[in-house]
């Protein structure tokens, strides 16, 4: 059990409750933002791997020759050397995917989901600041 | 008696093919260059069914090499008939690999057979075939990335082409020795002398 570690402010999240919340264009095999559920699809050799907001850290892009390269980083522990945890996890001592790194010809897509990334996160990093300042 | 699936993927193909499941075995034939993958009886010895990106995927383990096959594109509504298929003609029980859809990026690794898998509360969240991985670093004792294999020119680039991983990075604090007396102040600052 990981109970007693489970770290102190930790908040609870789920992209889906079981495989039918799965939106239908993860069949394309394809990096999919879904709003709706504050989730980034991924597509990891057929499977379909949601990752909630919460849990990305940022998204990049970049160009090199005919590929378009997009990474997205997750929030994991010890990323914040010298500086205190801002972020509780509910396991630290889990395994944890810390980045992906996709290859795609279409520029323009990338382009627009590393788009959809940031504006999410910052939407929810937005909003979960104004809970805190109500709280407060 | 022969029985179709229409709309069926082999392995991570884009192609759709059509499904055939009898007494004497299974058969995938490729829509458009006909070529077919066929598995006789006697070399079926499991099967599974779990949820993938393009619905649901039956897994068949052969007896040759600890080789299996996978199938995507079957239907929720296939399982049941899917079972009974299997247990009539193969005497195969259809298991269910449960998987996750949490969103969690936390979890555990473990090697199942040709695969590293990633489990999220003890659900499958996805495999990774090793044979696939070209490379792998470990970084700062905690952090392994792996590199995966990518064709080189992009001439496959067809509208349908999925995106390709290239590589994923994993933060495995377990590796790092642990000190469980005190724990304030020894995660933050760690420094690399052991």
């Amino acid at each position: 059990g990981t109970g007693a570690k489970e770290g102190k402010g930790w908040k609870r999240f789920q992209s889906y409750k079981g495989e039918a919340g799965l939106p239908r264009e993860v069949e394309n095999l394809r990096v999919f933002v879904d709003r709706k559920a504050q989730t980034v699809i991924l597509p990891v050799h057929g499977f379909a791997v949601p990752i909630h907001i919460t849990a990305i850290k940022n998204a990049s892009k970049n160009d090199e020759g005919d590929f378009t390269f997009l990474r997205i980083n997750f929030q994991t522990p010890g990323q914040l050397a010298g500086k205190k945890e801002d972020t509780p996890f509910e396991d630290p001592d889990a395994t944890f995917i810390r980045s992906v790194t996709y290859r795609s010809t279409d520029g323009h897509r990338f382009d627009n989901v590393y788009k959809q990334i940031t504006e999410l996160k910052k939407e929810v990093t937005k909003r979960e600041q104004q809970k805190k300042e109500m709280a407060d | 008696m022969t029985t179709q699936f229409d709309s069926i993927y082999h392995g991570l193909s884009p192609h759709l093919g059509k499904f055939r499941i009898a007494a004497s075995g299974m058969a995938w034939m490729n829509n458009e260059t006909k070529e077919v993958v066929a598995t006789p009886v006697a070399e079926i010895k499991w099967a599974q069914w779990m949820r993938v990106a393009r619905n649901f995927r039956l897994r068949v383990g052969l007896k040759e090499g600890r080789r299996r096959e996978d199938f995507d594109g079957f239907l929720r509504d296939d399982q049941e008939k899917l079972a009974s298929l299997l247990k009539q003609h193969f005497g195969v029980i259809l298991e269910v690999k449960d998987v996750s859809f949490k969103g969690w990026n936390w979890g555990a690794t473990d090697f199942q057979g040709q695969d590293l898998a990633f489990l999220v509360s003890n659900k499958t969240s996805f495999e990774l075939p090793l044979q696939n991985v070209a490379n792998s670093n470990i970084a700062g004792k905690t952090e392994v990335s792996l590199e995966f294999n990518t064709s080189a020119s992009p001439s496959k680039s067809s509208k349908h082409a999925g995106d390709e991983m290239v590589e994923i990075r994993f933060f495995v604090p377990g590796t790092h020795t642990k000190d469980s007396g005190s724990d304030a102040g020894s995660k933050d600052g760690e420094k690399d002398g052991e």
